[in-house]
């Protein structure tokens, strides 16, 4: 069991006055995060009133618990406290966490009591969400909403260039080659970058481990939570491919840049080419006066990118009532309509490959071919980086990369730094679990 | 603050006083009662609790439970916590310094109630009232490289594009520049009460004798303004370690921890890597630093805010 | 200082004084200045001059309904003026009371207390969030708008400030109430009172102040929408973690959350300028 901190325990306490008494309905709750503030919070709301209406028996609340950090810390400490929430929408690289600490419920005797097997009920969803959703041989969490970076570039700024806006890069040598063409300078003072990256905390592991997998890498262990492959030769060239972009190049800014800056930049033509999230799709669309256009990440080795997302998960401990009123609620969050709907309404894609034969989606695609894309990079796409203690040791490696976008280390010495950081991190879930050898 | 009178309200006669004295025990302990009841709940009890939760050592995968020093052997060795406490006494000094030196170069300036003067001093004065995190938010903007406020201007007059945020060279000092626009004008406001406190004929005296403004001013008005130096320290001292909603709403402490604070390294600790042992032996630790601060400034405080009966 | 006790300065060094000042002045406001133009303008996510302090010919309000859509803004409002005024009576009370003990009785054990007082003035709740989120959960406030307070209940600076405005009133007035056949309670209420208000408007104001503007502690203490305060609110609009930043909202949502205290300024600029400094440095 991981050491708790008292806050979450405090935090427990706290939510297990709050519950009210089972009446005649079932009565559950949901936590669900928004990592977009607003708007989305509210069509939740929605969602629920819909929900209860056509399910009288269950009375099902949604609890707005933050951004997904936030719901992280809030879901522990109810689940410490025994009274936890029915569901909870998590971030989806956060569910290993979970698994390893023996707090959720594996869902396959609930896929079989609704006779379904659990391969039948995984192949509704695109293969690329399985690992963060299925693994040690149980299902523990069924996606809910998911992201992919994507490259986003202007296309006013292609043509201007002479390069095509019909056939964007899709090697990193092509990419390298745009980069530099689209990067216009004043002197030694650039106006206008080829390429930027976000690389602030959170998006820059995202971004790192997009890069690692599309030069072959694997970035961590997907079977087993205590091993990270940050100094090995995938994400050994990838970093070194960032490091020339800014050092040698000179097409990408030197320093961390802000997620927030860089879709700033975009819109402003500040920079040519960016590569975002999925989610970020549906407001440039619909903001961005100047001609953009979407494409894969560019591959070195092979495509390949990490998914982004939420996923939800059933914590242990609730009724059987509960029980049955939650996955009663998970399966209908994730059917076909709702996951449409969900996804035209935010820029996620939908999990639920059905969702994509309905008669509304196909017309949304041929309308956005931009979303369009997003779904096709699936094919290419892999499991979210998830680990012991997944944020901090997904810190150490983005530290020591930070120290490289700013030119204060090499790529090779920042690599080692990290790996050894990570497993001073890990080391003690090793001890306890791979090291844990017979006496 | 040497000679306060400490003589009874109620009874001016000496034979009685001991008596006296004992009787107000039960009526002061009664007054004092209410603001006691929080002080326990919410400062003392909480210094206990943080001292014995840094004493407990906790391994996974194992329900034991041992006491020791193990959390503080393992703050020690964090190369971030020795980071956080670098970067809290950069940021110390690098605010404490700028902003009392241009709250006193505002306040001599302003000092004169014009009302020139007076809209100068509400204008400078707006920062102090919006929030700290509000103005993060605007200052995510002002610190955009490029197109941000101050890049759009600063490119103007020729200046290169800065990575005001994303440079760990520069992240810290663009926090502190947040935080001198901020607090400034708050302690101007000490200095200006304090100038007005100054009596007018000692510069009259200083005058006679022949002194030049700036010997008055070093003569007079710094030594004068003494208590209120010290006061004004402690309370900018005092923001520098409690105050990190720049930090959370800005940086996260990035670019490789350059920006991290000792508040913010607690509270990453506590809720992100739910550590509760590091996060309890680096708030100990912060508590030490402070009650030394805290037991070297009272005296200072006390004779700095006083008022003559 | 009055205008005629002041030396006239020679001509380049005041030249040079004022040139300073305006400087400051222009810089210091340049950020506001910047987030009112901002919110009115309409978004143009295309154009490099989003930094620009020129009002735009055809100003907007769709910044503003977007921001207000976004939060609830009266229940943010309303949360956060409870906690203010909750924290603020509360600690007019306990800080009266035990400002006068402080002040005028004589008891075993006062300097320690005071001491114990204050440290809370350098302890302050930011440093002790853990232990005390504990505190508010075992006492069954969390996400309640009383956890926000409670750790303010008691305050050091206040006790402090009262005790040393509660010497300057000259023992006379007590007296002369007391050979009325006044009890200490109705001589705190009906005379000392009165004299402290200066003392009591001015800690009211800063006190107001500070905690219209705490984030870190309600962020912790408050889960749920409905007990949230302005800052809270406004910090989700800067967090779209995966979102593009609209500054157009941001910079209308941060005027919101900034205007009543502005207004209050504007309008009673004196109030707040000499209530900062009350804190007596003499």
């Amino acid at each position: 069991m991981r050491p708790l901190s008292k806050v979450a325990l405090a935090t427990a306490f706290a939510l297990s006055l709050g519950l009210g008494s089972a009446e005649a309905a079932t009565e559950i709750e949901m936590f669900f995060p928004v990592p977009v503030e607003g708007k989305l919070a509210k069509e939740m709301q929605n969602l629920m009133e819909r929900f209860n209406a056509a399910h009288p028996d269950i009375k099902a609340k949604a609890v707005y618990t933050g951004s997904y950090d936030e719901t992280n810390l809030k879901t522990h400490a109810a689940i410490k406290a025994g009274r936890p929430p029915a569901a909870v929408i998590m971030s989806a690289n956060f569910v290993l966490e979970y698994q390893i600490g023996d707090e959720i419920e594996a869902l396959d005797p609930l896929v079989q009591a609704d006779g379904e097997t659990s391969d039948g009920f995984m192949n509704r969803f695109w293969p690329a969400l399985h690992g963060n959703a299925r693994f040690a041989g149980k299902i523990w969490a069924v996606p809910f909403h998911n992201s992919t970076p994507l490259l986003y570039y202007n296309t006013d700024h292609f043509k201007e260039v002479g390069l095509d806006p019909a056939n964007p890069p899709k090697t990193w040598a092509e990419w390298s080659d745009a980069a530099k063409k689209l990067t216009k300078r004043d002197g030694d003072k650039t106006v206008r970058w080829g390429l930027m990256l976000p690389s602030n905390y959170d998006y820059l592991g995202w971004i790192m481990t997009a890069l690692d997998m599309s030069n072959g890498g694997q970035y961590y262990n997907t079977e087993y939570g205590g091993e990270v492959y940050y100094d090995q030769p995938s994400m050994r060239g990838a970093l070194t491919f960032v490091d020339n972009l800014i050092h040698r190049d000179k097409v990408m800014p030197e320093g961390v840049t802000d997620g927030k800056v860089v879709s700033t930049a975009f819109f402003a033509g500040e920079a040519s080419m960016v590569s975002l999230s999925t989610g970020s799709l549906s407001f440039i669309r619909e903001n961005m006066k100047q001609g953009n256009a979407v494409a894969f990440v560019p591959a070195n080795i092979r495509n390949g990118r990490a998914i982004g997302g939420a996923s939800l998960l059933m914590p242990k401990g609730l009724t059987a009532e509960q029980k049955k009123a939650s996955w009663t609620l998970i399966n209908w969050l994730t059917s076909p309509e709702i996951s449409g709907h969900w996804s035209r309404f935010t820029g996620y894609f939908a999990p639920n490959k059905a969702a994509y034969d309905l008669p509304e989606m196909k017309t949304f695609l041929a309308e956005n071919p931009d979303a369009k894309v997003a779904v096709d990079q699936l094919a290419y796409a892999r499991s979210w980086f998830a680990t012991y203690s997944t944020v901090a040791v997904r810190k150490a490696l983005e530290d020591e990369v930070q120290a490289v976008l700013s030119g204060k280390k090499k790529p090779l010495e920042a690599l080692k730094a990290a790996q050894a950081k990570a497993e001073e991190i890990m080391a003690p879930y090793v001890a306890a679990t791979a090291m844990n050898l017979p006496k | 603050m040497t000679a306060i009178e400490v003589t009874d309200a109620f009874t001016n006669t000496a034979p009685r006083a001991v008596a006296v004295a004992r009787r107000h025990t039960g009526l002061a302990l009664a007054l004092l009662a209410p603001s006691l009841v929080f002080l326990v709940l919410f400062t003392y009890w909480p210094i206990v609790q943080v001292a014995l939760d840094a004493l407990t050592l906790t391994t996974f995968g194992s329900k034991a439970v041992t006491y020791g020093f193990g959390n503080f052997a393992r703050l020690f060795d964090d190369a971030a916590f020795a980071h956080a406490v670098t970067n809290n006494l950069i940021y110390a000094v690098g605010t404490v310094v700028p902003s009392i030196a241009l709250a006193l170069a505002l306040a001599l300036g302003l000092e004169e109630a014009t009302g020139l003067a007076t809209t100068i001093r509400t204008v400078v004065f707006f920062p102090v009232l919006i929030p700290l995190v509000a103005a993060a938010a605007l200052f995510l903007f002002v610190f955009l490289p490029g197109i941000g406020l101050l890049d759009h201007h600063l490119a103007k007059l020729g200046a290169p594009r800065t990575n005001w945020l994303g440079d760990p060279d520069v992240a810290l000092f663009s926090l502190i520049g947040l935080t001198v626009w901020k607090n400034a004008a708050y302690y101007m406001l000490f200095f200006l009460a304090g100038l007005q406190a100054i009596p007018a004929d000692l510069y009259e005296a200083a005058r006679i004798e022949g002194a030049s403004a700036v010997q008055r001013f070093r003569r007079v008005t710094l030594p004068l303004l003494g208590p209120t130096f010290a006061f004004v320290v402690v309370i900018a001292l005092v923001n520098v370690v409690t105050q990190v909603d720049h930090v959370v709403v800005l940086t996260k402490g990035g670019p490789s921890d350059s920006t991290n604070l000792v508040l913010f390294y607690i509270y990453q600790q506590a809720h992100e890597n739910f550590d509760a042992g590091k996060a309890a032996a680096a708030t100990v630790v912060s508590l030490t630093a402070l009650a030394a601060l805290s037991v070297l400034s009272l005296r200072t405080l006390e004779r700095a805010v006083h008022y003559e009966t | 200082m009055a205008a005629s006790r002041s030396p006239r300065r020679p001509e380049p060094a005041r030249l040079l004084g004022i040139a300073f000042l305006a400087t400051v002045a222009l810089v210091w406001s340049t950020p506001l200045a910047w987030m009112i133009v901002a919110s009115f303008r309409p978004q143009s996510f295309g154009g490099l001059d989003m930094a620009s302090l020129v009002p735009n010919f055809t100003p907007t309000l769709a910044n503003w309904r977007e921001a207000l859509d976004s939060a609830d803004f009266a229940r943010l409002y309303l949360n956060t003026v409870i906690v203010c005024l909750g924290i603020l009576m509360v600690q007019l009370v306990t800080i009266t009371l035990a400002g006068w003990a402080f002040a005028r009785l004589e008891f075993r054990g006062r300097t320690v207390l005071f001491y114990a007082f204050l440290l809370q003035l350098m302890l302050v709740p930011p440093i002790l969030i853990v232990p005390n989120l504990v505190t508010i959960t075992r006492l069954g406030l969390y996400d309640t708008l009383t956890a926000v307070m409670a750790p303010y209940f008691a305050s050091a600076f206040g006790v402090f400030l009262m005790r040393q405005t509660f010497r300057t009133i000259p023992r006379d007035y007590e007296e002369a109430a007391v050979m009325e056949g006044a009890a200490w309670w109705q001589v705190v209420a009906r005379v000392l009172v009165p004299l402290a208000r200066p003392g009591l408007v001015a800690f009211s104001i800063v006190s107001v102040v500070a905690h219209w503007n705490e984030f870190l502690w309600p962020l912790m203490v408050v889960s749920s929408t409905e007990n949230q305060t302005l800052t809270i609110g406004l910090a989700s609009f800067t967090r779209g973690a995966e979102s593009a930043s609209q500054w157009g909202v941001i910079a209308a949502g941060t005027f919101l959350v900034a205007a009543t205290l502005l207004s209050a300024l504007a309008l009673f600029p004196r109030q707040f300028v000499n209530s900062f400094p009350f804190f007596g440095v003499k």
